[in-house]
C-alpha cells in the first residue's frame, strides 16, 4: 500500500478513544473504492439477493454487482446457483429480464444452450452447418462460470473471489448467537418487500444502522417507549455489529391480532430485539414475531439501493397486518435517508478529516470502519 | 406447404418469437430431406431444447443418427 494511504488507515484502526473514521476518499474517489471494493466486497462473503427473488424452478434473475452481470437461477431440483450471466463462447449476455427458463438458456447470439444447472447443452453448428460438435470445444469444461454462494435466512451470499473461508466459519459467531431464530420463516410476500434508493455510500448505510445514538434524533417517534439507555451495543469485531433493545413492543392490528411468534425462543426475546449489521453490506434485525434482511447495493461511488425484505415464522399471517408493519418499517427507514446523504455530501468537504468517535456510542460503527481498514490492509500488503 | 410458404411460416415464427410453430416448422424443414436437413433439424432441435418441449429428446436423437450431434 502507498505510504500516502498508510497513515489514515492506521488511524482508523486506533482505539477509539484515538481512532478517526475513513477518509473522505472512501466515500468520493471511484479510484479509491474500486481497491475498497476488492478488499470488502469481492473476496469476503456479500449479500447479494434473497431465495424468494427466485421462488420457483426455473426462475431466473439478472444482477449486477459491483458492475459485473450474474444471473441468480434455480434449478427443477430447487437447488439455487449464482452464475455469471455470459455465454462461454462470446461472452454475450444470457438474460435479459427476470423470467422463467422453461427448458434451456439459449444464448440470443448463435444459441449456444445451458441448462438450468449451468451444464452447456447444445452448441449448435459449431463444426460448421449442421456439425453440432467438433474438437476443441469440449461441453464439458464450458458450463456456466458459477460463482462460490452461501444461503442463509433465505439471504444469498456470495464469495465472488471464490477464496473466502466457508460462510459457517466466517459468520459462526452470528449463527451461534442467533441459534433461536435457526428455524423456517417465511418471506411475507409481495408487500414484503420494497427498495429504497439513496444519494449515499453503502458504508454510509451500515454505519447508520450500526448505532443507536441518533435513534431519538432522528427517530423521535421511538423516544415514547424506547429510550436511548434501554438499548445496548453489539460488537463482533471483524464480523457485525450493531444494537438491541429491551423494550421491543409486539405490533397490533385494530383488534389486538399479533403475529405469531417463532417457536421456542427463550424469554429474553419476549421483549427485546437485535439489529445487526453483517459485514459488509446486510442489515438484520430479528424480534419475536418477525426478522428483516437489508440488503444494500453499491451502484455507484455514492448511490445505493437498499432491498428491504420482511420474513414472518408462519405462511400464512394477516396480510393487512404485514402491510401495516412493512409501512411501520419502511417509514423508520426513510427517517434515516436525510442523514446518509448528508453524510455522503459532507464528504466532499476537504477539511473532514475522516471524524472523531464517541467512544460510548460509536463503538458499533467504528468496529466497521476499522474492519474495513483492516482488509484493505489485509488485501493490499 | 411449398419451401417458400414454409420460408414464411419460418420468419412469421421468428418475428413473433413462437417456439412452438419454430420447432414444427424447422422440423418440417428437416423432413425434405437434402444436405441442409442436419441444419434445420438442429434449429428444430435448440428451440425444443430451450422450451423444454418434449420433442427435444427425439430431434436429439435425430441428430446423433445423423452424425451431427454426439451421442450422451
Amino acid at each position: 500500500m502507498p505510504d500516502d494511504h498508510a497513515r489514515p488507515l492506521a488511524d482508523v484502526m486506533a482505539p477509539i478513544t484515538r481512532a478517526r473514521g475513513l477518509p473522505n476518499a472512501h466515500y468520493t474517489d471511484p479510484a479509491t473504492i474500486a481497491r475498497e471494493n476488492r478488499a470488502v466486497l469481492e473476496t469476503t462473503w456479500a449479500a447479494l439477493a434473497v431465495g424468494a427473488d427466485v421462488p420457483e424452478p426455473g426462475d431466473a434473475k439478472p444482477i449486477s454487482f459491483l458492475g459485473q452481470p450474474l444471473l441468480l437461477l434455480r434449478d427443477d431440483h430447487g437447488a439455487l446457483r449464482v452464475f455469471f450471466n455470459i455465454c462461454r463462447h462470446r461472452g454475450m449476455i444470457l438474460v435479459e429480464a427476470p423470467r422463467k427458463i422453461d427448458g434451456a438458456i439459449r444464448c440470443p447470439y448463435h444459441s449456444w444452450c445451458y441448462a438450468k444447472d449451468g451444464r452447456l447443452v447444445a452448441t449448435p453448428h459449431v463444426g460448421g452447418p449442421g456439425q453440432n460438435a467438433c474438437d476443441g470445444i469440449d461441453r464439458a469444461t464450458l458450463g456456466l462460470a458459477e460463482v462460490r454462494t452461501h444461503v442463509w435466512r433465505d439471504v444469498v451470499f456470495i464469495n465472488l473471489s471464490g477464496d473466502a473461508a466457508p460462510f459457517e466459519e466466517v459468520h459462526a459467531d452470528l449463527l451461534t448467537r442467533w441459534a433461536e431464530f435457526d428455524k423456517p420463516f417465511y418471506h411475507g410476500g409481495e408487500e414484503s418487500r420494497f427498495t429504497l434508493e439513496v444519494a449515499t455510500n453503502w458504508k454510509l448505510a451500515v454505519e447508520n444502522y450500526c448505532e443507536s445514538y441518533h435513534l431519538p434524533w432522528v427517530h423521535p417517534g421511538l423516544n415514547s417507549y424506547s429510550r436511548l439507555e434501554d438499548h445496548y451495543h453489539i460488537e463482533q469485531p471483524g464480523k457485525f455489529s450493531g444494537q438491541g433493545t429491551y423494550v421491543y413492543r409486539q405490533l397490533q392490528g385494530g383488534d389486538g391480532l399479533t403475529f405469531p411468534d417463532f417457536d421456542g425462543l427463550s424469554e429474553h426475546w419476549n421483549t427485546g430485539a437485535e439489529y445487526v449489521a453483517l459485514y459488509p453490506n446486510l442489515l438484520l434485525g430479528v424480534h419475536r414475531d418477525h426478522a428483516y434482511a437489508i440488503i444494500l447495493e453499491s451502484v455507484a461511488h455514492d448511490r445505493t439501493v437498499e432491498h428491504v425484505h420482511i420474513y414472518y415464522p408462519t405462511p400464512d399471517t394477516d396480510e393487512a397486518l404485514r402491510t401495516k408493519n412493512a409501512t411501520l418499517w419502511e417509514n423508520v427507514f426513510i427517517e434515516d435517508i436525510f442523514v446518509v446523504e448528508g453524510m455522503q455530501r459532507g464528504r466532499a468537504a476537504s477539511g473532514f478529516d475522516g471524524g472523531r468517535f464517541s467512544p460510548a456510542m460509536d463503538g458499533p460503527t467504528h468496529m466497521f470502519h476499522a474492519w474495513v481498514a483492516s482488509r484493505i490492509e489485509a488485501v493490499e500488503t | 406447404m411449398d419451401r417458400r410458404a414454409l420460408d414464411d411460416a419460418l420468419l412469421a415464427a421468428h418475428q413473433a418469437g413462437n417456439r412452438a410453430a419454430l420447432i414444427a416448422l424447422y422440423a418440417q424443414a428437416a423432413d425434405d430431406g437434402g444436405p441442409g436437413a442436419a441444419f434445420y433439424l438442429t434449429h428444430a432441435y435448440v428451440f425444443a431444447l430451450e422450451a423444454g418441449d418434449s420433442r427435444a429428446p427425439a430431434l436429439r436423437q435425430a441428430l446423433v443418427r445423423m452424425k451431427a450431434e454426439v451421442a450422451e
